[in-house]
């Protein structure tokens, strides 16, 4: 290094501001060349640099002569309905051609389709990452979360409606107070029958429960499965899978005890709770996080039966 | 955000126009449903038939023996229809899917088999076709 | 109904009947066809032959049996079918007490005729 620093004192301000960068870098090479190159040649890395600016400089060389053919973009079929705008009171159809993208969503299709075309196009997004749960919509015929589908799976042109079953304010949102309705209906918040001993005393819960409802935990309240299930369509009272797996999730929860457990099953097995379920499978086939909720709803009514018929 | 309107009810968008799109444990369940009620509407059906037993129940032991009675005769003469004999292959069809079916919803109620759902009703599916087609030629025996 | 005594739920009832009642009714769904089928062809069935088949004690019993769990099935699955469809309120009341109308009589008469099927052998 000692050597770098005495070269260094001789040479211009560029230079040594490009030989400093490097010394940074690892590397024995780059102080034997830059012992020899000082003046006459500029370094390695403002080598990688010029070829760097080569590559930029002939992708878009090739960009801009290409012309934009069927394989280069992605055909929408996007619902549209706007009640205060005339042109989409009623529903229609509107066609998108958006430039397609290795690793393209459905989400980054209809965000592209907003941005760069039609600026008026509704849909809600946020997190784009399938945690946030806003951009349910149904792709295709199935209920699909936006950010989480690849476009490249889907046949062409993609049709993009919003959920079925619920009603459409605008686009693709639906109104979402009929299913938060049903979730707030199960009580959907931890409920112990007692509270720990000591202000520090943790509840504890054994790994094996925890196991049994780690999946009934990762509900992101997005909707697809009440939208998906044909008896919550026809039904208006049916409280659907995603209330019932949230019902589970806090019923088979050791930490909340026997009596929270008893009035939560009290909750579900009324007419129109776990009874309605038909074992349709639909909404396992459509939950976005996998949960196996025909097989939640199937355990709880075998709950209910059993604690029934303890009281004969 | 202040609505003036409701929102727009779409209605039921998986109607039948989309049975492309409907997957295997939807189809069970339209399955399920329609010969149920087949099933129910035959019974009620067969028991007007069979109550003509409640009049042949009087006539005299040699009409019976004879076979004359209403009952036997109003048997005898629908069995004789061509139609008849068809309908009651569908019948089986019918039923053997019911019970099929339902031994599969039978066992998904017992926590059997949740992960072979749409594999389960293809079988029965397949199983219903079989024992049909080696039905046939009894059900049909001697009215064509 | 003013009270409901029983802590059974009952949805929970139905729900579990209808499973019982299936689990019978595959059984001896699937016997009655092969009986009156394959065993005996149903062109060939005459008073006196349902009569000697009703005047087996164990037969009748399983006849009339046979009976009470499909009507039950069938109109309770219709039931539900249409609640899920959507009835409800006072529509759903006169559904519900036409099937159970429905159902008696269906039964009652199934019962009259079984009798009459039971009583027809000669001395």
């Amino acid at each position: 290094m000692s050597a770098d620093d005495a070269e260094n004192s001789e040479v211009t301000p560029e230079a040594q501001a490009a030989a400093e960068a490097e010394s940074s870098e690892a590397g024995a090479e780059s102080d034997a060349e830059s012992g020899e190159a000082a003046p006459a040649t500029p370094g390695p890395q403002a080598d990688r640099m010029a070829k760097k600016a080569d590559r930029e400089r002939a992708r878009e060389e090739t960009e801009s002569t290409e012309e934009i053919d069927e394989e280069e973009t992605v055909h929408l079929r996007v619902f549209r309905y706007d009640p205060e705008v005339e042109a989409k009171a009623e529903p229609r159809f509107d066609d998108f051609y958006v430039p397609r993208e290795e690793g393209m969503t459905v989400l980054d299709a209809l965000i592209e389709a907003r941005d760069a075309y039609d600026s008026s196009l509704t849909f809600r997004h946020s997190c784009r990452q399938a945690v946030c749960g806003s951009d349910a919509l149904f792709v295709n015929g199935q209920q699909r979360l936006g950010c989480k589908t690849q476009i490249a799976d889907l046949e062409t042109p993609v049709r993009i409606e919003p959920l079925p079953h619920q009603d459409v304010v605008k686009d693709l949102v639906v109104d979402m107070e009929h299913f938060y309705e049903q979730m707030q209906a199960v009580e959907p918040y931890f409920q112990p029958d007692d509270l720990p001993e000591g202000d520090l005393e943790e509840q504890r819960q054994t790994p094996e429960n925890r196991e049994k409802v780690k999946m009934s935990t990762r509900c992101i309240w997005c909707g697809a499965c009440m939208s998906s299930c044909n008896i919550a369509a026809g039904d208006n009272e049916y409280l659907g899978p995603a209330a019932i797996n949230k019902a589970y999730r806090f019923a088979m929860d050791e930490r909340e005890g026997e009596n929270a457990k008893a009035n939560r099953l009290e909750t579900i097995e009324q007419e129109h709770g776990v009874w309605r379920c038909q074992t349709q499978f639909s909404c396992t086939e459509v939950c976005p996080k996998d949960i196996p909720l025909t097989e939640h709803i199937q355990e709880l009514k075998r709950e209910a039966v059993k604690s029934n018929l303890k009281f004969w | 955000m202040s609505r003036a309107s409701k929102g727009y009810d779409r209605g039921v968008i998986e109607d039948f126009g989309r049975w492309r799109e409907f997957s295997a444990g939807m189809w069970a369940w339209i399955f399920h449903k329609f010969t149920g009620w087949v099933l129910v509407g035959y019974l009620f059906t067969h028991i007007a038939v069979l109550s003509t037993a409640l009049t042949a129940q009087s006539a005299d032991p040699a009409t019976l023996q004879a076979g004359e009675d209403t009952f036997t005769q109003t048997i005898q003469t629908l069995e004789g229809q061509a139609l008849v004999r068809v309908l009651e292959v569908g019948l089986l069809a019918v039923a053997v899917f019911h019970i099929l079916n339902g031994i599969r919803l039978l066992l998904i109620d017992l926590g059997v088999g949740l992960e072979a759902q749409d594999r389960s009703f293809y079988a029965s599916l397949i199983l219903t076709g079989a024992i049909v087609i080696a039905s046939v030629p009894t059900f049909v025996e001697g009215a064509f | 109904m003013a009270e409901h005594y029983s802590s059974f739920a009952r949805g929970g009832t139905s729900w579990l009947l209808q499973r019982i009642t299936a689990a019978f009714l595959v059984v001896v769904l699937a016997f009655h066809f092969f009986l009156l089928h394959f065993v005996n062809h149903a062109a060939d069935v005459t008073f006196l032959g349902s009569a000697n088949r009703m005047a087996e004690w164990g037969y009748f019993v399983t006849m009339v049996l046979f009976l009470v769990t499909a009507t039950f099935h069938g109109v309770n699955g219709v039931y539900n079918a249409l609640i899920n469809q959507g009835l409800s309120g006072r529509g759903k009341q006169v559904v519900k007490w036409v099937l159970v109308v429905a159902s008696a009589l269906l039964i009652v008469q199934g019962v009259r005729l079984a009798l009459a099927l039971q009583g027809g052998v000669p001395a």
